[in-house]
């Protein structure tokens, strides 16, 4: 058996160190010169020193079997689903619009609607506040509509998009 | 073909801020150059996580259908792999999660004192590492080693030392501190080493 002194242990330890610190972190000028003369009086060191970037030589130069059709069934899926975001978009356009022309409406009429509902209120002769509260739902039930149906989108995209992230 | 697409890679623009802007356009004709670009790296890497390779292409298609549908959260600021791999990383989380939720400890938080236990989280019915990465002897011998590596070594080997990431890039695409990563990649390496220097059968 090959005993060892414990400084000479220490020196191999370090030497084991620094050789797996060189490749993984880098290590400081003073101490790459430190094991290069290490490594050319010790043949253990030597060896370890060589296994390792042999290890590392296989790893980088492993190959691997790649699909020839592997990039174009990845294109395929790319552009059905561009497809899809374009659709969703131009679904989105249209629902905006609708919005934007449904509030510019409801702003232009609510003046007429407002007397046609103080009018009805008045010929059935109901309290001010039901007829006043009538106007007020005829004007938020499709905002009411639309933020639910915006809302019931979003929560399925969300659970479509369920641990996607980054 | 890894040296064509290398060789490929090499010649092309790989600005960061052009992607960025590209992303955010989905514009088709970046996203079929990126396919081109990164598909030897991204299916290794995920062949490397996953060792399957039925899952590794459902999952490399699913990355970039991801990459499309995130692309505005691109910045620009880290490069691009670093990004795309993060992707990867989490459809392949979300995927063992799906199929065994006890084996997402060894990718996300391998236990100290398993060396050598092998992590094989999608391999069943698989030919075995060896049939999945190489051809001939000396990769056969080299696949059957990583093939006995916990993947979240394998992952660290690999993003290093193929990828040549640096230490902060690798801790923000497998989202673990840096020190971590550290300790993950000198014991990848060492068992590594000691898996090959053992003798042929």
């Amino acid at each position: 058996m090959n005993a060892m002194n414990p400084m000479k242990e220490d020196i191999h330890g370090r030497a084991k160190r620094l050789i797996a610190a060189e490749r993984v972190e880098g290590i400081a000028a003073s101490d790459r010169e430190w094991l290069s003369g290490h490594l050319a009086a010790c043949a253990r060191c030597a060896a370890l020193s060589a296994s390792t970037e042999n290890a590392l030589r296989s790893l980088r130069t492993l190959p691997i079997r790649l699909s020839p059709t592997l990039a174009d069934r990845a294109r395929m899926r790319v552009s059905l689903r561009a497809g899809e975001l374009r659709q969703e978009r131009a679904r989105a356009w249209a629902l905006w619009i609708s919005c934007s022309l449904s509030w510019v409406l409801g702003v232009g009429s609510a003046p007429l609607v407002w007397r046609a509902c103080e009018w009805l209120g008045q010929e059935a002769r109901l309290p001010d506040i039901v007829w006043q509260a009538g106007f007020a739902l005829w004007w938020l039930a499709p905002v009411a509509a639309v933020a639910a149906f915006l809302a019931a989108h979003k929560r399925r995209a969300a659970r479509m998009n369920d641990g996607m992230a980054p | 073909m890894g040296a064509t697409t290398y060789l490929f890679s090499a010649l092309m623009p790989d600005d960061a801020r052009e992607i960025e802007r590209g992303l955010r356009q989905r514009d088709p004709d970046l996203l079929d150059r990126l396919i081109e670009q990164y598909q030897y790296r991204l299916y290794r890497y995920l062949l490397f996580l996953t060792a399957n390779r039925e899952t590794a292409e459902d999952l490399f298609q699913e990355t970039w259908v991801r990459v499309l549908d995130r692309g505005h959260q691109y910045n620009g600021k880290a490069k691009f792999e670093t990004w795309l791999f993060s992707i990867a990383r989490h459809l392949v989380i979300d995927a063992l999660r799906r199929r065994r939720p006890e084996s997402l400890d060894e990718l996300m938080d391998p236990a100290e004192g398993q060396e050598g236990r092998p992590a094989r989280e999608f391999a069943a019915g698989e030919p075995g590492p060896a049939e999945l990465f190489a051809q001939g002897e000396e990769g056969e011998r080299v696949a059957a080693a990583l093939g006995e590596l916990p993947s979240a070594h394998r992952e660290v080997l690999l993003l290093r030392f193929q990828e040549d990431l640096g230490l902060e890039e690798i801790a923000g695409v497998a989202a673990a501190p840096l020190s971590t990563v550290k300790s993950r990649l000198y014991r990848g390496l060492e068992q590594l080493r000691g898996l090959l220097e053992e003798p042929r059968p």
